[in-house]
């Protein structure tokens, strides 16, 4: 029993790192209708960039900081220079462009750091596990639990209350009424892809707090696919609950099947679900059921 | 109507004439020409080093016709065909090193080419069965099933299972003199050269005429709008299944191929690098021509070999960067995807066509 509630809030927590990825990802899907391939390598930039802060002698939280920053430039330069022409283009293309960025960023990141395995030293959060109850978690889990939760709710509030939020939101619901009605369009995808940027740095830092940074950690940023898949496309909600499915059905395999197809089970479980989940429900949970005509 | 020279226009009366794999003697002529260079000319001036790197411009082309008829022919967006190269490429080997062959067939030589065929079958089955999903799921869902068939297949069931087999560990190396048709063994550049060549010609025949039969037409119905296609009585699961089988099938011919080139082979060969790598080549070479696939593997092939050649002399000056260029390959083919379809959406068959065009026109050019 001890076993299964501790996969259980692992799974959780490391489940909230990437809902809160997937919500990066949901973002710009709808504001621009752009499907975004590079995420993974997007979580690996900005979990490069603060720990080259943190090694510099930055702390840590000021070296988050500085990542979301430098993301949010990022995201905007890149929405500028690559996606800006691309609008209206086919579905094809927009993917492809995507896919082009993410070798360009993985090149880039290796040209820059390398590819060896780098941790964050000292380590930002102490090893010692901490109790809850019955329950012993990793203090990193804990704590980018807690980011996470905190990122969502400023996200979230971002969306709901402020001016630009709710122009990012008028325009993912129709784009011709909001633009009739003066939103800017190109302000709307610039701050989507700053936005989902600045989600994949923080995601990639907790990432790589937990196992140590190298390349692999961008493929867990596309576990993030699976999640938004599950989610639906275009909805919300379903980023966060498809983030934190994906985690406890990853934790779930690691835990309990490992013993019976020994190996890489952990990583390959989210991506047999999803292609069974996907034969029973072809558009998610909450995604939109598009009827389609001649 | 003329038999030497294209008309400017449309002068076709019948359908035979339409579809012809010739239409002029002019054309007849240019492809015996072509063949000429290829069979006798490209070898001639071709050192090893060459040889090997059109070697490898085969094997693109081959894992590029198969990619080049799902999303360019029928629509469907795939992003895992390198797991159906390794099924191919795994297959054929474990075939070859386990099969208890009679010695007969051994002697005869027919080990390999039947191995090949088998690979292919198995590869397009395993296509198949990924492409299941194909049938409720469209457009990005599609694309993410693709990607879970390339992680399932290479990254796990490789990796973790098949590698096992025989208790060799990571990687399967071929004995000399294992791979052989008939009395020819296949032990250097040159012979794998022909045979590339010869598998090559074979399969872009088999997909032009695939194309030109009632499969390909209904193929291409279904990429154009698949409910239109429906409508019209198109079996729709059943051709997108049978796309997928083809795809499948020519992936696991490359791989089958490619296990000649490679001493070794191990899940590092195929991995998703080289699925996006093969949608990339069909990108900047065109999507929906088989002039695509084969144009994007000389582009692509070739300009990486050059800036690799380029990079050498540089290495001693800066030892770091024969290290790097891997990466600098890396980053250089993302930013030539997106190069090309920003500027050149239309990709280089365009261009060709363009060209065709001119001279056809010439000198008239309405």
């Amino acid at each position: 029993m001890d076993l299964f509630l501790m996969t259980a809030v692992t799974g959780l927590m490391v489940g909230s790192i990437y809902a809160l990825v997937a919500l990066g990802w949901v973002l710009i899907y709808k504001c621009s209708g752009v499907l975004n391939l590079a995420m993974g390598e997007m979580t690996l930039i900005g979990a490069y960039i603060s720990l080259s802060f943190y090694s510099m002698g930055v702390p840590f939280l000021l070296s988050l900081l500085f990542s979301l920053i430098i993301g949010f430039v990022l995201g905007i330069l890149t929405e500028r220079i690559f996606l800006d022409k691309l609008i209206g283009k086919p579905v094809l293309t927009v993917i492809m462009v995507t896919v082009g960025l993410s070798f360009f960023f993985k090149g880039t990141v290796e040209l820059i750091w390398g590819t060896d395995t780098r941790v964050f030293t000292p380590p930002v959060f102490s090893l010692e596990p901490i109790r809850l109850g019955p329950l012993y978690i990793g203090e990193v889990y804990l704590w980018s639990f807690v980011a996470a939760i905190i990122l969502l709710i400023i996200f979230v509030s971002f969306f709901k209350y402020t001016r630009w939020g709710l122009a990012m939101q008028a325009t993912a619901d129709d784009e011709m009424a909001a633009l009739s009605l003066g939103v800017s369009a190109r302000f709307v995808y610039a701050a989507a892809w700053a936005i989902a940027f600045m989600a994949a740095g923080v995601g990639g830092t907790m990432l790589g707090n937990i196992n140590g940074l190298n390349i692999s950690v961008g493929y867990l940023g596309l576990l993030v696919l699976p999640a938004v898949v599950l989610g639906g496309l275009n909805s919300v909600p379903g980023a966060i609950v498809g983030g934190l499915i994906i985690g406890l059905l990853q934790n779930f395999s690691g835990a309990y099947l490992d013993r019976y197809f020994p190996g890489g089970i952990k990583e390959i479980a989210p991506f047999v679900f999803m292609v069974v989940f996907l034969l029973f429900k072809p558009h998610g949970l909450w995604g939109w059921e598009r009827i389609e005509r001649v | 109507m003329s038999t030497t020279w294209l008309p400017c226009g449309d002068y076709h009366q019948n359908y035979q004439q339409d579809h012809a794999w010739f239409q002029t003697k002019f054309i007849k002529g240019k492809m015996i020409l072509l063949f000429l260079i290829l069979f006798i000319g490209l070898p001639l001036i071709s050192d090893s080093y060459m040889l090997s790197v059109w070697n490898i411009v085969g094997f693109t082309i081959l894992g590029a016709l198969g990619v080049q008829l799902l999303i360019g022919f029928c629509g469907q967006l795939t992003l895992g065909h390198a797991a159906f190269i390794a099924v191919g490429a795994y297959t054929s080997t474990l075939l070859i090193l386990e099969f208890p062959w009679p010695q007969f067939m051994l002697d005869w030589g027919i080990a390999y080419p039947i191995s090949i065929i088998i690979a292919a079958v198995v590869a397009g089955i395993w296509s198949v069965l990924f492409g299941l999903p194909s049938a409720r799921v469209k457009g990005f869902y599609l694309i993410l099933t693709t990607m879970a068939a390339q992680f399932i297949t290479v990254d796990f069931v490789l990796t973790q299972y098949v590698s096992q087999i025989g208790g060799r560990g990571q990687a399967f190396s071929l004995p000399p003199g294992t791979i052989k048709y008939g009395p020819w063994v296949i032990d250097n550049e040159i012979k794998i050269y022909y045979m590339m060549l010869v598998l090559v010609i074979l399969c872009t025949v088999l997909m032009a005429n695939l194309l030109r039969s009632r499969a390909g037409r209904a193929w291409i119905a279904i990429r154009d709008n698949d409910i239109s296609a429906e409508v019209m009585g198109i079996n729709v699961v059943k051709y997108k299944l049978l796309a997928f089988f083809v795809a499948g099938f020519l992936g696991g011919i490359a791989g089958a191929f490619w296990i000649s080139s490679l001493a070794a082979i191990s899940p590092e060969h195929f991995p998703w690098f080289l699925s996006l790598w093969l949608v990339g080549v069909i990108l900047i070479g065109g999507v929906g021509s088989i002039h695509g696939a084969i144009f994007g593997s000389i582009f692509m092939v070739v300009i990486m070999e050059a800036l690799q050649l380029a990079v050498m002399p540089l290495a001693d000056t800066f030892p770091k960067l024969l290290m790097d260029f891997l990466f600098i390959k890396e980053a250089a083919f993302g930013l030539a995807i997106c190069a090309f379809m920003i500027f050149e959406p239309n990709g280089l068959a365009y261009r060709w066509w363009q060209i065709k065009n001119y001279f056809n026109l010439w000198p008239f050019s309405y």
